[in-house]
């Protein structure tokens, strides 16, 4: 680990002010569970960390008529047990309960969960975000058992690690970034964005700004669910996640929105699965028809055709979860 | 009157410091002017090492020193080995690779810095020239002809063949009423991976030319003996403790090179060098356990019964000996035949080098691998002839009556009663209710498997005539002026419990409280000497060396107690703090007794003053500790997970001091043993590279994967030392781990499923789900 100089701001805008305006120089600190262990195995090497500890004004869960309002510093443990949060958005709760252990949910925070790196075993032994060697892409003939089924032609093939965005996209989230030109609002699903160069990144945020709060829209009775798996069954990295919002009739789907996680270079929203629950009464053969939707169009690389089922499997348990015909641990 | 405290749930002595954080490690450790360690490693698992440029490092800030294998030849000594096996090839192991390394991870260079970061930023700065020559990681392949020669001098890859008979198996083949059952098992790779990793600090003072070194082992003595000897030092001028240990699981039973250098550069340098070793080095560089491949025949008459087993082994035994890695496969040899008296056995045991980090003694050493495949042996003979395992077992078990019974493999196991563990342990668990579940969930395409092991392992290591270092141990306890009571023990227990029933064997027996009782154990200028803690024998061995001594120096203190009674010393009992007849009418304060020793104003004739016995005992024979386990799981039709539903486990670990300690080294062994079964595996690539070399990859168990453990004893108690305890340390880890494969196994029995190779992870288990299997 290389030496750095730390600040700790007191405001969002200090701590824009002092983030550097190219990537690599300055990283901002929250919670700290992915730039530390990036530092330690010398992945990222900024010369200043800006720890947001000092920002009060990014702390705080408010819920209200407009919908929730998540600064961007609550950390995960925060989400999970708010009341507001376990009543209306139950795809919320359900994602960040397996998330790490207790914890790193007891640090970790909204923002940094949206904006932590991949996990690919590439990435982090320093190949870089697109995972070549001497300009040959690494994943394709390695061992990709980890890697995307989906948006995976290359040249990104990891997967999107964030937990939460799954869900915030089924629910229609967006977020506000500040930045030196002041703030601007963002859906969720556009914040991920699939790399073309190693110069890219995978978020659209810039060097300079700051995630200052994510803006969850009203419930409305909206029922969401969140199932994934992982891969050692343990405070560990899942393998495939689904989160599932339906809007219903009585037991009859209006609308549904099914978006994968850990299984493309981007939160995946399947157009596929939200086809096949339109219109439909939620039962086991609608959930499973919708699982085998959502998986219809993956292509899986060498090595990763377990996840496949695997986001199958996810899709359907996250809609009987989303409905109500099962109950979380009976799955 | 109080009650025996031995048998007592007695709460932990060492639990208050350790649960407060106060237990002080060797990283705890600061002594003025201590310097730091770091190690340059091999990223190549087979290469000759061309010139080291290390100007860089030492020029970098607060480097004090480098040395290279160069620098040290000549003056550290070799990595010892002290398995005894005939025949056996020993490579040279210098504390820092000289021409060549084998393993990646090999140390290459030492820095010794102002502080650690310091250290490990100038080891990154060394460069080292490699010359990559092919590796062999897969021992099979190191077998043949083709392979490339880790160590040239040596000839070949073989490092020793040993054979096991018994009775006689070639008749058997001849035998056309029997059936020849054949399997091949892979027992694979682990890493220990003790909550603590290792780390040293050796300080060598010139003044007083003594070296001491603080070291996260199991076997201080053991360690000083081996320094003092790399270091051409005397023994006199060699001090070891061993501090607070977070665990060892066997891996801190042995004697690495960065102990070595720690010594060589204190020694040089004058000053304290500390180097505490990080979860990446503990990973490749700190031992690695199993590794074994047993391809089986096994021969069995139509009922069940089997008459014969030959049993290959190839043991993966990594690019160098460690203390006793060698010896590790050879108890899977000794042990195969399990609870069972199968009169005709013969195993060939093959102890292969590859280019890998050497295994050595992980928990159950040896023993792990054999309960397995015996255990699934079992288990695959009901599959073939279509009993019930419980029957298999039963119809194989030895009456209760044979005891001491002697083995065709030579050993000769002390007592037992199979039949009774498995009739408890089956009762507990409901086995033929959980049978008709399995039936009906059946029927609804649900995967309920009943797993079954009865397992006997080897413990309390052991005859000094089977041991390479000796196997007694030393107790000593002495009591104070005050009435306290001071023991010592040669054994090193590093999360066992031992300070709670050492404490408790001698309160009970000197009848005063178990607050009045300290034990002192870990260093060699306090305990004058021992062997250490591993193989299940701290409380059987050196509990026993203290039960002795305590009946020394209670036969002492009855003479005096007679000698001011007027009575004779064998009508004299200890209890409630006095010493007295049994009806109590004589009877004399014990802290009386004790001034009257200690300040000797009317001591009775021919006996000194001063309250001080020791003894060393000398175990005649190992003990067989038992049990029978029953795992319940179920397997996700969709996803392939397993999960662990049910744990029944009934142990016999001979007479029982304290239940709770007993639980929680049951509790502990069955968590490592599920790891092992459904998740643990270190893997090389073919060239070498450990790339499960982080616990992002390595999955250690958590706690929240599990299921209450229901855990019961009975107590057969031993002839071998007289408190008739055999030891339980291992013994989770040693019966676990086939109950588990074999109910994943009886799970799958509708898809066609005879063996499944550990661990079984989900995405093999969906695999075979969707595919089926062929026989």
């Amino acid at each position: 680990m290389q030496a750095f100089e730390y600040a700790r701001p007191k405001t969002a805008q200090e701590a824009v002010a002092l983030l550097a305006s190219e990537w690599g120089k300055s990283e901002l600190l929250a919670g700290g569970s992915d730039l530390l262990s990036r530092m330690k195995d010398d992945v990222s090497a900024p010369q200043r960390i800006v720890s947001l500890s000092g920002v009060h004004e990014l702390r705080g869960i408010a819920a209200s008529a407009r919908g929730l309002r998540l600064g961007a510093l609550v950390t995960l443990d925060e989400l999970e047990t708010h009341p507001a949060v376990r009543e209306h958005y139950a795809g919320i709760a359900q994602a960040v309960e397996q998330v790490g252990g207790p914890q790193i949910r007891n640090v970790g925070t909204v923002g940094g969960n949206l904006c932590q790196r991949p996990r690919c075993w590439y990435y982090r032994n320093g190949f870089g975000l697109l995972a070549t060697y001497k300009g040959r892409p690494l994943v394709p003939d390695g061992d990709n058992r980890y890697h995307a089924i989906f948006g995976n032609e290359g040249p990104a093939y990891f997967v999107s690690p964030s937990s939460l965005a799954p869900i915030l996209i089924a629910l229609g989230a967006s977020l506000r970034l500040l930045g030196p030109d002041g703030p601007r609002d963002l859906p969720v699903e556009q914040f991920f964005v699939t790399p073309k160069s190693e110069a890219e990144r995978e978020h659209a945020i810039k060097p300079n700004e700051v995630i200052t709060e994510v803006l969850v829209p009203p419930a409305n009775g909206t029922k969401s669910g969140f199932y994934e798996i992982l891969q050692k069954e343990s405070l560990d990295w899942p393998l495939a996640m689904a989160a599932v919002a339906l809007q219903m009739e009585g037991r009859r789907v209006e609308k549904a929105r099914v978006v994968l996680g850990q299984v493309a270079p981007v939160p995946w929203p399947s157009a596929e699965a939200e086809e096949a629950l339109k219109g439909k009464m939620v039962s086991e053969e609608v959930a499973e028809e919708a699982g085998r939707a959502a998986a219809s169009k993956a292509t899986p690389l060498s090595k990763n055709k377990y996840k496949v089922q695997l986001a199958r499997v996810a899709v359907k348990r996250a809609v009987l979860l989303a409905a109500g015909l099962v109950k979380k641990g009976e799955v | 009157m109080a009650t025996p405290l031995l048998g007592q749930r007695v709460k932990r002595k060492e639990d208050p410091r350790l649960i407060q954080g106060r237990g002080h490690y060797v990283d705890d450790i600061q002594l003025p002017g201590m310097l730091h360690m770091a190690f340059t490693r091999s990223l190549h698992a087979h290469a000759r090492i061309g010139s080291i440029r290390v100007a860089a490092a030492k020029a970098a800030p607060g480097v004090v020193a480098v040395y290279t294998g160069q620098d040290i030849q000549g003056q550290l000594g070799w990595v010892p080995c002290a398995a005894g096996i005939e025949g056996l090839k020993v490579p040279r192991h210098s504390c820092l690779a000289i021409d060549k390394v084998c393993y990646v991870g090999e140390p290459v260079a030492a820095v010794v810095a102002a502080s650690g970061y310091a250290a490990r930023d100038a080891a990154d700065l060394i460069e080292v020239d490699y010359e990559p020559l092919p590796a062999v990681v897969n021992p099979e392949k190191a077998l043949a002809k083709e392979s490339p020669v880790i160590h040239e001098e040596l000839g070949d890859n073989v490092a020793f063949v040993a054979k096991l008979a018994g009775g006689d198996c070639a008749s058997l083949e001849a035998d056309k009423t029997l059936k020849v059952i054949k399997a091949r098992f892979i027992n694979q790779r682990l890493a220990p991976v003790s909550m603590e990793t290792r780390g040293v600090v050796a300080n060598y003072s010139p003044g007083e030319d003594l070296l001491t070194v603080w070291s996260s082992t199991q076997v201080p003595h053991i360690l000083k003996t081996q320094l003092a000897i790399m270091n051409s030092l005397d023994e006199a001028r060699c001090r070891v403790i061993a501090p607070e240990v977070g665990g060892g699981f066997g891996s801190k039973l042995n004697v690495y090179g960065e102990e070595g250098m720690a010594c060589l550069a204190s020694r040089r340098l004058g000053r304290p060098v500390k180097w505490i070793e990080g979860r990446r080095e503990n990973l490749q560089a700190t031992i690695h356990g199993r590794d074994q491949i047993n391809e089986l025949e096994v021969y069995v008459r139509p009922d069940g019964k089997v008459v014969g087993l030959k049993c290959s082994i190839i043991a993966d035994l990594g690019a160098y000996h460690q203390l006793l890695t060698p010896a590790i496969p050879t108890l899977t040899a000794l042990m195969i035949l399990g609870c069972y008296n199968i009169p005709n056995v013969f195993v060939q045991t093959t102890g292969v080098f590859t280019n890998k980090m050497a295994t050595d003694a992980y928990r159950g050493a040896g023993r792990p691998e054999a309960t397995y495949i015996i255990e699934r042996v079992m288990d695959l003979v009901a599959h073939e002839l279509n009993m019930d395992p419980v029957d298999v077992r039963m119809k194989n078990f030895p009456s209760p009556d044979d005891f001491p019974l002697a083995l065709p493999t030579g050993v000769t196991y002390d007592t037992a009663n199979y039949q009774r563990s498995l009739k408890k342990v089956l009762k507990a668990a409901g086995y033929s209710r959980l049978r008709k579940e399995q039936e009906r969930l059946r029927k609804k395409g649900k995967y309920l498997g009943i797993g079954l092991s009865t397992y006997v392992e080897i413990c309390a290591m052991g005859p000094s005539s089977r041991m390479p270092a000796g196997g007694w141990e030393f107790g000593e306890v002495r009591i104070d002026p005050t009435g306290k009571v001071t023991v010592l023990s040669g054994t090193s227990p590093h999360g066992q419990g031992e300070e709670t029933s050492f404490a408790q064997i001698v309160a009970d027996g000197l009848g005063i409280p178990y607050d009045d009782v300290t034990v002192y154990h870990g260093d060699t200028f306090q305990v004058p000497m021992g062997i250490g803690t591993f193989g299940s024998r701290t409380t059987a061995v050196g509990g026993t060396a203290i039960y002795q001594a305590m009946g020394r120096l209670k036969k002492k203190m009855a003479r005096i107690a007679a000698h001011q009674l007027g009575v004779k010393p064998g009508e004299l009992v200890f209890r409630d703090r006095r010493i007295e007849t049994e009806d109590g009418q004589k009877s004399i304060g014990f802290a009386e007794v004790v001034a009257e020793a200690i300040f000797a104003k009317q001591l009775p004739p021919g006996i000194d003053p001063g309250l001080h016995e020791h003894s060393v005992f000398e175990p005649s024979n190992y003990t067989f500790p038992f049990g029978a386990h029953v795992a319940v799981v179920e397997v996700d039709g969709e996803t392939g997970e397993i999960r662990l539903r049910n744990y029944y486990a009934v142990d016999d670990c001979g007479r029982v001091l304290n239940p709770m300690l007993v639980d929680g080294q049951i509790h502990g062994g069955v968590a490592q043993a599920v790891g092992q079964a459904l998740w643990e595996e270190l893997v090389y690539d073919e060239n070498g590279q450990l790339i499960t070399g982080s616990l992002m990859d390595y999955a250690v168990p958590k706690a929240h994967q599990f299921c209450w453990f229901e855990t019961q004893n009975t107590e057969t108690r031993t002839p071998v030392n007289p408190l008739g305890v055999k030891g339980v340390g291992e013994a989770g880890t040693i019966g676990a781990t086939p109950a588990v494969v074999n109910a994943v196994v009886d799970a799958l029995k509708p898809f066609g499923v005879r063996h499944i190779d550990m661990p079984l992870k989900p995405e093999k288990i969906w695999r075979i789900l969707k595919q089926g299997v062929r026989n």
